[in-house]
């Protein structure tokens, strides 16, 4: 079972394995962006009720969040080449890390549109009723009453799903993708201190979920400034 | 593209064999959690010296902290620990005989205290606190006013919340696999490299931890209305 523990060895491993942030840091910032893109678009059949797209929207989020991410990791990594096999498109050579972006974004898409849709719904009917009143336009009530309201209940959800997803990339190692678990596995074949390489591992994934939060906390205090006032009155 | 739906069901009932264990991976935890969170979650909230600020940093770090990273490090550490315990005190006993499963059911259950105590803390806190007043103004002592007043009403409260995290851990058993437990994706994969048929397999098991989830929140919603009867709005 290994060699023995030895605590001094986090020295060498930390600085390695930061090395393969970036890696898991670009996975993280891809899969939000087109979340963010593709979630948008899956949010809007719901809110405006759009018969036929809103059932397949509803189905589609059901999917993702009633299944493991690892099983869309896999249904992916076999299933999109078989898909683009159609369109005579190899994928055979593809980078792995291709396979776990594009799961990342369907999974993310699922979840974030279910929270800008919570969201927007949460927004009174009565403030965009005041702004057309008041003589907006649709897209002047959108833009100046409904977003800014929509992003402060938005922020703390958001937040809890971007460092769910970080977690999450920690997966991607299964189909062999290069990130800071992928280096840890190489490591561990190299070195044969397993437990070593997992500690560091916790260690970073902590810091960075500790950095994602307290930049999030500043992002919220920065939406509500507006709120606080009433609540100090 | 060629998909065998044949196969997607066959495959199904296969892999279907590996649910309980899937189940018990699960709910273990989530008892163990239960239990566990409760006093983290009390500790947490009469802030008793010391031991709230380990229980606090606990808490953070096993939620700051991917989940298959706390099964491999249980796995690695425990039969290290036990190793050299058992050689320390001239123990007979050798790690190897202990079976994985109760390795990963450790590693859960640590993280399944820190996810419950958040939980079970947000439930208490959203008991009115003039709820607990009343029952000491009828007379209640403060085990009586907890037992009776504030608990059923935070169980109300965070039962959304517990179901959430029962399907998060139906989905976190995943990770078993990884130290190779054969549970639903264990049992998947095995199916899948043996006729070579990944996606199908991989379909099966999508459909039927889908399938677990629904029922899972059709539970919830039934118990929720159970539970919260007493807040019911309209009509008595």
């Amino acid at each position: 079972m290994g060699k023995a523990f030895d605590l001094s060895l986090l020295g060498t491993f930390l600085p390695e394995l930061l090395a393969y942030l970036p890696i898991t840091l670009l996975i993280l910032a891809a899969s939000l962006f087109f979340g963010l893109l593709l979630g948008l678009l899956l949010a809007i059949p719901r809110l405006y009720n759009i018969p036929v797209l809103t059932q397949l929207v509803v189905v589609y989020v059901s999917f993702i969040r009633g299944t493991p991410v690892l099983i869309q990791l896999f249904l992916v990594y076999y299933g999109l080449p078989a898909v683009l096999g159609l369109v005579h498109l190899d994928l055979s050579r593809a980078d792995p890390l291709l396979f776990v972006i594009v799961t990342y974004s369907l999974s993310s898409a699922a979840f974030l549109s279910e929270t800008i849709r919570g969201a927007v719904n949460s927004v009174d009917l009565g403030q965009t009723e005041a702004a057309y009143a008041v003589g907006m336009t649709a897209r002047q009530a959108f833009g100046r009453i409904v977003l800014p309201q929509a992003l402060m209940v938005a922020v703390p959800n958001f937040a809890n799903k971007v460092i769910g997803f970080l977690k999450d990339t920690s997966l991607a190692f299964t189909i062999g993708v290069m990130d800071m678990m992928g280096r840890g596995q190489t490591l561990i074949s190299a070195t044969a201190h397993a437990l070593e390489v997992y500690i560091s591992l916790a260690v970073i994934y902590y810091l960075v979920v500790i950095v994602l939060e307290r930049l999030f906390a500043a992002s919220e205090r920065k939406l509500q400034q507006h709120e606080r006032k009433w609540a100090s009155a | 593209m060629t998909i065998d739906i044949a196969f997607i069901v066959t495959a199904f009932f296969e892999i279907l064999t590996a649910l309980p264990l899937t189940l018990t991976i699960t709910v273990v935890p989530l008892i163990f959690g239960l239990g566990i969170g409760v006093v983290t979650a009390l500790i947490r909230l009469y802030k008793v010296r010391v031991v709230h600020q380990l229980a606090e940093f606990y808490v953070s770090f096993l939620r700051g902290t991917p989940i298959v990273l706390h099964v491999l490090i249980i796995y690695f550490a425990m039969p290290k620990l036990i190793d050299s315990l058992s050689a320390y005190f001239g123990w007979s006993f050798k790690s190897a005989s202990i079976p994985i499963l109760l390795f990963v059911l450790t590693a859960y259950s640590l993280t399944a205290v820190a996810y419950m105590s958040e939980i079970i803390r947000s439930g208490i806190l959203s008991v009115p606190a003039g709820q607990i007043e009343a029952a000491y103004a009828v007379g209640m002592s403060t085990p009586q006013a907890v037992w009776r007043i504030v608990l059923p009403q935070a169980f109300g409260a965070i039962l959304p919340n517990l179901c959430n995290l029962f399907i998060g851990f139906l989905h976190t058993s995943t990770f078993a696999f990884t130290v190779s437990q054969m549970e639903l994706l264990g049992k998947a994969n095995v199916v899948a490299s043996v006729n070579l048929k990944f996606l199908e397999a991989f379909i099966a098991a999508a459909l039927i931890y889908w399938g677990m989830t629904i029922i899972a929140e059709r539970i919830t919603a039934f118990l929720e209305k159970r539970v919260t009867a007493y807040s019911r709005g309209g009509m008595a």
